[in-house]
């Protein structure tokens, strides 16, 4: 067997192994899937999209659990926006490149692999405890706020990175100041990619239990929540609290308010991805 | 030299990038009404000299000058003048075409814009006479509200210029105006020079050789950061005083 | 009008202008010759300083038109053929001049029957035609005049090759004005050489428009080439 023989043998037998690794991850989500949607799909209905939680399997709904996990969406974005856009913005174009700006920019970067039960516990100590906001929609919104800034301020600079410098050079050379410059012309044009971060961000935050459990969110909320200081709970929650029960139909419950989940999560990242194109569509430089 | 007035000039410029010493003593008067061009190899310097005009450099870390740069006798660099004010006087055209991602009618009034006039007719009447001074109205007239990113290269470049029109400078700098352009648009951008140069003030850093020669009224040699030679183009084309610049313009090296 | 045009347009200009100053020398040489007006002969003297300096002027503008604009095609034939043509008018201006300070030499006007004898009215004749005729060529071309001229330059340097032996016959005759018949053939060696000048100048308007080479081309070759076109 000649030398390149041997070599286009090694490529096939990775080839091979490339397409096993692949599958492997995709076998397991698709077993996933199709269980849940076997399990849950039966028991969607307009009355559990509308039912308050209640003892009996056969009565329960996830009317609060959804209607917390969008109070949760709406605030968490009205927090984290402004804060993890202007902290990009500020990073990205008006911070002087030095040791400060540097040791930001590390522990960012850091702070968005801290596990999100930190977050939990920082957002108990501060929000829940010391600025007595209770196990409110407030906190739980503030808490995933903090969680989720560290991806918005990533994706914000990447996205204001992209902008050419020739687009800053031609509106400095017209007048404009630096605010009018990022204003006008830089956040316009890095905007499809700043939206898409937040979503995908927004997407996380909306699978998290753990920091929210931590700040106190209850698994029974009989009422839907009507102001940002009322208890709550969210969708993750509720399927934790399904799925600890022995009873098995509140484990169709559960797979029932995971595909609800699933759902949310699916579309969020389908509108990134749209909008992603979109952008790319419309601007090329 | 100069039969008309001197419209920009520079005294024993200095400037640097952090350590490095990228201008050496830079004197030079340029014309009013008249072309200037830089010519001289890459990173001789002409294109930091053409960004002090403008203080385009302002915003690098590091980059500093010395001396003094004199737009109508007044010191640019003094601290009592806004930059954002000699920006208007003082208008820029690019190497690549960077029209912004909007229409051609948000590209030509944007300057305006930024300037807090908002009357809708005042600024149509402003992209019209731009727009015609570049000899593009013609072509875009029924598509002022389409994306400026579908015109040709040398239509946006011509854009551009129109762009720095509108805002009413007296001087105009161009930084290598055609090097990403073919060879008509280049024509285009060079017949408009020539037809600019009645009322504006025009700096241009070319690496072109013979456009210098077929646009310029006056031409500046740079070698590694000094100024070799200015004078009128026809001089500095049929008989360069300075070794240098003869091999330089006559493609031995460099 | 494309800048590049502006400035042919210019050269051109000059060219035309310094062209009539040396059509007026060569008419006036003829005044002067026939009415040995000396007032009008110094004239024409001192119209070559002028004539000398658009040389300059021109042969300069040709010299900037090639480094700055580095022209190709058609704008570089015409500007090489405007640096010869420029030569060419001037020589032509210098005839002139010379034929002026000849007749300050001479002691009255040309005699008549001698001028008719020798032909020399004839050549003077012929030569402002084909000059006029070239200026006419270069501003608004065409082959047929263009190929005309030259053959007009036939006709003079026949002229030329008989003159010969009719100023000997005069000088023969009249031992006397030997002098006489020494300037006359003078004169007649300059008129053809006006001749040769003027057909320089029509085969660069030739070469400008054409793009053909047809200087030095035989005879033969020449005659082939307008059978050719007819």
């Amino acid at each position: 067997m000649t030398n390149s023989d041997k070599n286009r043998l090694k490529d096939k037998a990775f080839q091979v192994f490339g397409i096993f690794c692949t599958l492997i991850g995709l076998v397991v989500l698709a077993v996933f899937l199709i269980d849940i949607l076997i399990k849950g799909l039966g028991r969607i209905d307009w009355e559990f999209l509308t039912s308050l939680p209640s003892r009996r399997a056969a009565r329960a709904g996830i009317l609060t659990a959804w209607a917390g996990t969008l109070w949760i969406l709406v605030l968490t974005t009205i927090i984290a926006f402004p804060l993890g856009v202007s902290a990009g913005v500020y990073l990205e174009e008006y911070a002087r490149k030095n040791r400060l700006s540097n040791f930001l920019e590390i522990n960012i970067s850091n702070l968005a692999g801290v596990p999100s039960i930190i977050y939990g516990l920082l957002g108990m100590e501060i929000f829940v405890r010391q600025m007595g906001l209770g196990g409110s929609l407030l906190s739980g919104a503030l808490t995933l706020s903090l969680l989720i800034l560290p991806i918005i301020i990533v994706t914000t600079r990447e996205a204001i990175k992209a902008v050419p410098g020739s687009i800053r050079d031609g509106s400095y050379a017209l007048g404009a100041s630096k605010w009018q410059t990022v204003w006008n012309q830089v956040l316009p044009a890095s905007f499809g990619g700043i939206l898409t971060g937040i979503i995908l961000a927004l997407s996380r935050a909306v699978g998290e239990a753990a920091p929210l459990i931590v700040i106190g969110a209850l698994a029974y909320v009989p009422f839907i929540p009507s102001s940002p200081l009322d208890e709550f709970t969210v969708l993750p929650i509720q399927i934790f609290n399904w799925t600890s029960r022995p009873q098995e139909a509140f484990l169709i419950n559960a797979a029932a308010a995971i595909i609800m989940l699933l759902f949310i999560t699916f579309l969020l990242n389908g509108i990134a991805v749209y909008l992603r194109n979109k952008q790319q569509k419309k601007i090329k430089w | 030299m100069a039969k008309n007035n001197i419209k920009l000039e520079a005294k024993n410029l200095n400037a640097y990038y952090g350590d490095f010493k990228a201008l050496k003593d830079i004197t030079i008067s340029m014309e009013e009404k008249a072309v200037t061009a830089f010519i001289g190899p890459s990173g001789c310097g002409k294109s930091t000299f053409l960004r002090t005009l403008n203080r385009m450099n302002d915003y690098i870390d590091g980059f500093r000058t010395e001396g003094d740069i004199l737009l109508d006798g007044k010191d640019i660099y003094d601290k009592n003048i806004r930059v954002d004010e000699l920006r208007k006087e003082v208008g820029m055209v690019f190497q690549k075409p960077n029209p912004f991602p909007k229409t051609i009618f948000e590209n030509v009034v944007y300057g305006l814009k930024i300037q807090g006039i908002k009357n809708k007719a005042h600024l149509e009447e402003a992209a019209e006479k731009s727009l015609r001074q570049t000899a593009l109205w013609e072509e875009v007239k029924d598509k002022m509200h389409k994306s400026a990113l579908a015109l040709s290269g040398g239509q946006q470049q011509r854009l551009c210029i129109a762009r720095a029109l509108a805002i009413s400078p007296s001087v105009i700098l161009m930084d290598e105006p055609t090097s990403a352009l073919d060879p008509i648009s280049t024509a285009k951008i060079e017949e408009l020079i020539y037809e600019l140069k009645n009322d504006y003030t025009i700096v241009i850093v070319t690496h072109n050789m013979q456009q210098a020669g077929r646009v310029s009224d006056n031409t500046a040699f740079f070698y590694m950061g000094e100024l070799i030679e200015f004078g009128k183009t026809k001089t500095i084309f049929t008989s360069p005083s300075n070794d240098r610049t003869q091999n330089y313009i006559t493609g031995r090296f460099g | 009008m494309s800048h590049i045009d502006k400035e042919l347009k210019q050269i051109q200009e000059k060219l035309l202008e310094m062209w009539d100053l040396v059509e007026y020398q060569l008419i006036s040489s003829r005044e002067a010759l026939l009415h040995h007006d000396l007032v009008l002969a110094e004239r024409v003297v001192k119209l070559g300083k002028k004539v000398n300096r658009y040389d300059t002027k021109i042969d300069r503008q040709c010299e900037n038109f090639f480094a700055l604009f580095t022209p190709v095609a058609v704008d570089l034939r015409q500007i090489l053929a405007t640096i010869k043509i420029n030569a060419n008018l001037e020589r032509i201006g210098d005839t002139a001049e010379g034929i002026c300070r000849i007749v300050k030499k001479l002691n009255g006007p040309l005699s008549e029957p001698l001028a008719q004898e020798s032909r020399l009215l004839e050549m003077y004749d012929i030569t402002l035609v084909m000059l006029a005729d070239a200026r006419k060529v270069l501003t608004n071309y065409d082959a047929d005049t263009a190929h005309a001229i030259l053959k007009q330059d036939k006709v003079i340097n026949k002229i030329y090759r008989k003159s010969d032996k009719t100023l000997v016959d005069f000088m023969h005759q009249n031992p006397a004005n030997v002098a006489t018949g020494l300037q006359l053939y003078t004169l007649i060696k300059k008129m053809e050489r006006v001749g040769d000048q003027i057909t320089n100048i029509t085969e660069e308007i030739i070469f400008y428009h054409d793009a053909k080479m047809i200087k030095h081309r035989s005879d033969k070759k020449k005659k082939n080439r307008n059978k050719d076109d007819n």
